[in-house]
């Protein structure tokens, strides 16, 4: 049995005519790593906030089919249950501050405290969070006197320390430079290994086309495509459907116009390209 | 009806109310700054009162007079005049009174009306009519005419709070009206804000227009009183 | 309009070392006090044998006395000319101006109005010098708060300072755009919308994800919640509070003896 199971979900938010998911049908087996990858308004962040749960416990709307994580409904279960099994971090680290804390230790504290957790634990679960994520060195600045890249660390670990049995994350990475993005990849790769399931919405290509085990691509609230990221993220569909791709992906197939690249494969990341370069 | 009061305070309205209450200080502050004759420090008190309710509304203008209290230890004995604007801000809502404009100048009534009677025996024991306030200027002025301490606090309240509270209504109502629909729906009363008739950007124009007369008709009242 | 977000001030003291709660008390029952008390002169002796070798117990006095000249001189001053002038009490007229006198009565109730409040505001200051925010609230949620009070003010007290930050950015914007703040009373007045609608509209569209933010963290978990900090609560913290709480009541108690 997939440890997450789509069957045929269509959404609807409140106050809107047309479906924003129509009919998504996935299947995730348990310590995968899936990338969703789509242009805006492809219904992305809202299938993260169905996997997530809070479509619908929160946005209320209409949904139909089911959605099963880890053997349990969500439309039978409450949205408290149901994030003590799932994660969220999303893209705006500014919002995900609690604002109920002082410090970055407190903050990833926070979540620990609210699902009572015993004291004696939650100082060594932070701690341990805390160096997964190499933020120690912030443990004792204010969150709100972050950089949005150190913010962004600081949401992925109040949610990492929570220990979710599916992690959904909505473009962590938006604020990071290139190193740290590198590293969030590294750390969620870590917890895929670990068994920890991950889903991400991402267009950064090249990490993706390292890291992730399969690609979604998603476009109007649609599957379009769905496979392993080398195959995938360089198919011909994918720019022609306006999606974002990488950019050594795209001057391979320049190249391979010109006659100047050679192999069969067109290149995600820069160690692909290099190699195909090499006369 | 505990249960009832409990359905108002989603997540939702948990974190609208450190908003509210940090509005509420912000507006007051710009409009000592405009130095305009009006306080206007409870706008987010009443919208809090709108979409989420009397009780939330309550909470967020108590809390409000307590934190500003910090900054600004002349607010603290204050606070239930507040807390009082809050409950009856929600409870004019919930009987529908924050639907279209003339019926939330009802309301700014109605809730200046309550401050005036709340605000009197605080002002009249704790400082002996005369408060901190500009407006006691007034109550100095109608005690020297040989009016008692009562009526002569009662009058200043009722010639200075509808001035302020109908306006902090009608810019209440203006900033319901002026967020989307999606986001009012979130919050545990989105059916207080159904405007009634006409369009959303007809009436908030009337109410702007309305706020900047009343404060030009309070400021000229003020003047005649105090010249 | 750059207050401080908090006004304590880490050291180690006697005043810091105390239960939050026993702090609390001790500053509610010195207001208390001072206002219930019969006696003319007891704010006056409070406020000087009281709060002033208080804040040297607590390691605070030059942080007290700072904020006494900022904060609670001009308040205290301010209530004091207010009820000297306005207060239409007693016959002995000292000073008179238009229908405004000053006499010998009002005087000397004014300076007991005035100290009332400057020790109302340093009670309380005293107690925001040596106690930390998420400290107090830790310790009231663990004796029954419920938590959803902590959120809130911890919250009001980080949103506050950053929705300051960004009126003066507004006003400042607003104004090198030509908006009016000093001119006549209509365009002023007419200033208030264009001010005030960015601040409220883009702080009110936050809330809907950081609603999000903290229920994916169990905010509404049904769970007892637990605290990272442990507050301490020793005997000596519940025999002062007892005894502050014997000495308020003794002057209620006097009060109604004595009227």
């Amino acid at each position: 049995m997939a440890f997450i199971n789509l069957q045929n979900v269509t959404y609807k938010y409140p106050l809107t005519k047309t479906p924003v998911l129509q009919n998504i049908n996935l299947q995730v087996n348990e310590g995968e790593f899936i990338a969703v990858v789509g242009p805006n308004g492809a219904g992305k962040s809202t299938l993260c906030y169905t996997l997530a749960g809070f479509v619908p416990h929160f946005f209320k709307g209409e949904i139909s089919g089911s959605v099963e994580v880890a053997g349990r409904e969500s439309s039978k279960s409450t949205l408290d249950e149901w994030v003590r099994n799932v994660g969220l971090a999303f893209q705006n680290p500014f919002n995900q501050i609690s604002g109920a804390k002082y410090t970055v230790f407190e903050e990833i504290a926070f979540g620990l405290e609210n699902n009572g957790v015993p004291r004696e634990e939650i100082k060594p679960r932070v701690e341990e969070a805390l160096s997964l994520t190499d933020i120690s060195d912030l443990a004792d600045r204010s969150p709100y006197s972050l950089s949005g890249g150190q913010q962004q660390r600081v949401a992925l670990t109040s949610i990492l320390v929570m220990r979710p049995k599916l992690l959904v994350l909505d473009e962590p990475t938006s604020q990071m430079d290139p190193i740290g993005t590198r590293e969030v990849f590294g750390v969620v790769r870590k917890m895929a290994e670990g068994g920890m399931t991950v889903v991400m919405v991402e267009h950064k290509m090249e990490w993706i086309a390292q890291f992730a085990d399969r690609v979604i691509a998603l476009q109007d609230g649609k599957i379009l495509l769905e496979g392993k990221p080398n195959e995938l993220l360089t198919s011909d569909l994918l720019s022609e459907n306006g999606f974002g791709i990488s950019r050594y992906t795209s001057t391979a197939r320049e190249a391979k116009k010109q006659g100047l690249w050679k192999s069969e494969k067109l290149p995600v990341t820069l160690d692909e390209a290099a190699e195909g370069f090499k006369p | 009806m505990f249960d009832k009061i409990k359905k108002d305070f989603t997540t939702m309205t948990w974190v609208l109310i450190p908003v509210a209450i940090a509005i509420n200080i912000a507006i007051g502050q710009i409009v000592v700054l405009l130095k305009l004759p009006v306080f206007l420090d409870s706008i987010g008190t009443v919208l809090v009162g709108i979409i989420c309710g009397p009780w939330a509304g309550a909470l967020t203008g108590a809390l409000a007079n307590t934190i500003w209290g910090l900054f600004n230890p002349d607010s603290l004995p204050w606070w239930p005049v507040a807390f009082f604007i809050g409950l009856v801000a929600g409870l004019c809502a919930n009987a529908g009174l924050f639907k279209n404009w003339w019926k939330v100048i009802l309301s700014g009534f109605l809730i200046a009306l309550t401050a005036a009677i709340v605000s009197t025996p605080i002002s009249v024991y704790l400082y002996g009519g005369i408060t901190a306030s500009g407006s006691s200027f007034i109550t100095a002025y109608l005690l020297q005419t040989g009016q008692g301490i009562w009526s002569a606090v009662v009058s200043t309240s009722f010639l200075t709070e509808p001035v302020d509270k109908i306006t902090t209504a009608m810019l209440a109502f203006a900033i319901v009206q002026g967020l989307s629909k999606r986001l009012v729906a979130r919050f545990p009363r989105p059916e207080n804000a159904e405007v009634e008739e006409g369009t959303n950007r007809t009436q908030l124009i009337i109410a702007l227009v309305v706020v900047v007369v009343v404060i030009a008709l309070g400021f000229l009242v003020r003047n005649m009183l105090a010249g | 309009m750059h207050e401080r977000l908090s006004y304590y001030v880490k050291r180690d003291s006697a005043l810091h070392r105390l239960n939050p709660l026993t702090k609390i008390i001790l500053a509610l029952s010195i207001v208390l006090v001072s206002i219930v008390s019969p006696w003319y002169w007891t704010a006056h002796i409070l406020l000087l044998l009281v709060i002033v070798p208080l804040s040297f117990a607590g390691r605070v006095s030059r942080e007290y006395f700072t904020s006494a000249i900022r904060l609670i001189l001009p308040a205290a001053g301010f209530i004091f000319l207010m009820q000297a002038f306005f207060q239409p009490i007693g016959n002995t007229v000292i000073f008179k101006y238009l229908f405004l006198d000053v006499t010998q009565e009002s005087l000397s109730f004014a300076f007991r109005i005035s100290t009332r409040i400057a020790v109302m505001i340093s009670a309380f200051t005293l107690f925001l010098l040596t106690t930390h925010p998420s400290e107090l609230m830790s310790d009231l949620t663990r004796r029954g708060l419920p938590p959803q009070f902590a959120y809130v003010i911890i919250s009001t007290l980080q949103i506050l300072p950053q929705m300051q930050a960004k009126a003066q950015t507004i006003i400042a914007a607003q104004r090198s755009r030509g908006l009016d703040t000093e001119s006549t009373f209509f365009k002023r007045a007419g200033s208030v919308v264009p001010l005030v609608g960015p601040l409220v509209f883009g702080s009110l569209v936050e809330v809907e994800e950081r609603a999000i933010a903290i229920e994916a963290r169990g905010f509404t978990s049904k769970s007892i919640k637990t605290s990272l900090h442990e507050i301490p609560d020793s005997l000596s913290d519940k025999i002062i509070r007892w005894v502050l709480i014997l000495l308020v009541l003794l002057s209620i108690a006097l009060k109604i003896w004595l009227s």
